[in-house]
């Protein structure tokens, strides 16, 4: 398994790579909570769209079309600060999946009980059961490399994500064409307008990272057949479906659900029966749930697999000891996908089976949120950096408007980026010892982003795949 | 600095240990909320204790497994805050800890979950805008109020 011989088949166009993005953003967990706003999600979405998926759209097509290397982020940090600011940028992309993941594995799982028998989703043991088997199931999927994962990742998305986003929306039009009530004020500019305040201010880096993962498409740079072409217009092609698919299906729920109703049973499948309920489908909810189970995973799969691959990338060069290196004949990072494996079971069991869940879990999202900033503000750094330091690397996609142009769309992903890192920091308001708070996130954020150094302290060329005669060193 | 295939297996270990570690450590350090009867209506009475205006009260039994019912509370204080504070009792300690997982899962994108929610006894307090001052008040009072009855 370990010196198989890797080839990386060019196997991803532009719908692939459109598709991984879609994956990795579109979710369908996220429109109940934030049909609670009413009218004002849009003038969130608009915010969170200035401030971070343009930015992030144009950063990442520039970047992984001038340097259309594997490793996605850890490349485009690397031509700009080196091997050590690209290797942090990527391990925080990693690290803060492996907090993540419970996340996700356990709307999966619960989607999936209220499908079967809503009241399994009380029993930790049928909890953690699926979301072990999801978790490696999916892990078992990307160990047979890229076509097994585009093609979950492609149909997967569609059936997954985009399927139930277009039933929404179209319910809502139905709802709205058969003139039926309107649960929301009737629609004014005024109140599109969002409530920012010190109270709704921690909401600003939950909407600025509801689009984290536009950059996910550049972790599968070896695999894309014509990068330069392909990226830019994945991205392009990525952020519409993503921004239509959200801000409508968040609409259509939020003019049919009371918002009191969502506010108390924000889960998206409560939000679903009564939904449908109220449009006289109630038996497709079953369907809707295993259609929304099977979203849940390719989220996770998007996640699971870019950045693996990156870390991947990372070992091969010598970074990383020997162990992470071990790639089969497929060209899956195995050694990463295993590890990852399994300290995500761990934290898993433990958030399944530690029942002072809430305020724990919290302070791991919060670190979450740190470390995917980070990441964020490295990438907007180096969109800036490199425009200077290598000005004259080819790139087919340059963000319009010369310096201005790069300054502006890095200056509004840096302020989005940076605000986001700092309102993370504000603890909600039952926390009653603000330094605790804030010390315990910190702490857990750099424990979390600092094994990049110590591999580097360790590192020596024995860690070499392979010289440049092709040789061990 | 070289190390041997033992020292970089230790590595690797670390590195795994650095993970679980604060996750366990979280785990341990805040205490589970003991599932026991908190008699009344804990949030009108901190209110009141408070000085919080009730501006509107309805009763609303959510959509979970183990949901018995509750209350939700539009509240005010005299700086002109508002806050929406509902409450919602469980029939067991599962079923509550179930529904805060299910919270937890909510949280859009990988952001943090919309809102505060704390336990208190059998019930799920949750309340919105996610920093809202009124809360803040009222959670001392409804923690002591829960130690006074456990």
């Amino acid at each position: 398994m370990s010196e198989a011989p890797v080839v990386n088949k060019k196997v991803l166009g532009l719908f692939a790579l459109a598709m991984i993005n879609v994956a990795a953003v579109l979710s369908i967990r996220n429109f109940p909570s934030m049909a609670v706003y009413g009218w004002s999600c849009i003038g969130w979405y608009i915010i969170g769209a200035i401030v971070f998926l343009i930015p992030i759209s144009l950063a990442g097509a520039e970047l992984a079309t001038g340097w259309p290397e594997g490793g996605g982020v850890y490349a485009w940090v690397k031509q700009a600060f080196g091997e050590k600011g690209g290797f942090v940028a990527l391990f925080c992309e990693w690290s803060n999946n492996l907090v993540w993941f419970p996340t996700v594995l356990s709307f999966t799982a619960s989607t999936l009980a209220f499908a079967l028998t809503p009241n399994l989703a009380a029993n930790p043991w049928f909890m953690f059961s699926v979301m072990m088997i999801v978790f490696w199931g999916t892990t078992a999927i990307a160990y047979f490399g890229e076509e097994a994962s585009t093609k979950l990742s492609n149909v997967g998305v569609i059936l997954g994500s985009i399927v139930p986003s277009l039933l929404i929306i179209g319910l809502g039009l139905w709802w709205l064409g058969s003139g039926q009530k309107i649960v929301i004020p009737h629609f004014t500019l005024a109140q599109t307008v969002p409530t920012i305040n010190l109270s709704t201010l921690p909401f600003f880096a939950t909407i600025v990272l509801l689009f984290a993962g536009m950059e996910m498409a550049g972790f599968h740079a070896l695999e894309t057949r014509n990068p330069q072409r392909d990226f830019p217009r994945a991205m392009a092609l990525s952020a519409v479906i993503i921004v239509i698919c959200t801000v409508l299906a968040t609409l259509a729920i939020a003019i049919v659900i009371p918002a009191s109703q969502l506010n108390l049973a924000s889960g998206v499948m409560q939000a679903i029966q009564y939904f449908f309920d109220a449009a006289g489908i109630a038996w497709l909810v079953g369907p809707m749930a295993l259609l929304i189970t099977l979203g849940g995973v390719v989220n996770l799969a998007a996640w699971l697999i870019g950045p693996a691959k990156g870390l991947g990338i990372v070992a091969e060069e010598g970074n990383m000891p020997p162990l992470f290196d071990r790639t089969n004949k497929y060209g899956a990072p195995v050694a990463v996908l295993l590890i990852q494996a399994l300290i995500g079971s761990v934290v898993s069991l433990l958030y399944v089976f530690l029942p002072s869940v809430n305020q724990a879990y919290w302070i791991l999202s919060a670190m979450t949120v740190e470390l995917l900033c980070i990441v964020y503000i490295l990438v907007f750094a180096a969109l800036i950096k490199l425009r200077y330091s290598k000005p004259d690397t080819p790139r087919p996609f340059k963000i319009p408007g010369g310096m201005i142009g790069v300054w502006i769309v890095g200056g509004l992903g840096l302020f989005g980026t940076i605000l986001s890192f700092i309102v993370g920091l504000m603890p909600p308001s039952y926390f009653t010892n603000w330094v605790v708070y804030v010390g315990s996130v910190l702490l857990g954020t750099f424990i979390l982003a600092v094994p990049p150094l110590i591999f580097l302290k360790f590192k020596h060329p024995g860690w070499m795949k392979k010289s440049a005669g092709g040789e061990k060193p | 600095m070289t190390l041997s295939k033992n020292g970089e297996i230790c590595l690797v270990l670390l590195v795994a240990v650095l993970f679980i570690l604060p996750c366990l450590m979280l785990g341990l350090i805040y205490e589970a909320e003991p599932y026991h009867m908190v008699a009344g209506e804990p949030v009108k009475e901190a209110a009141d204790a408070a000085g919080i205006s009730v501006v509107d009260m309805k009763g609303t039994l959510w959509n979970m497994t183990g949901a018995t019912g509750g209350k939700t509370y539009t509240l005010t204080d005299p700086a002109g805050d508002t806050a929406i504070i509902a409450t919602q009792a469980f029939d067991s300690a599962e079923s509550r800890d179930a529904a805060v997982r299910l919270y937890n899962a909510h949280a859009p994108g990988k952001g943090k979950a919309v809102g505060s929610m704390i336990v208190i006894g059998q019930y799920l307090i949750y309340a919105t805008p996610q920093n809202s001052p009124i809360f803040a008040k009222l959670v001392p009072a409804l923690q002591q109020a829960a130690k006074a009855q456990s």
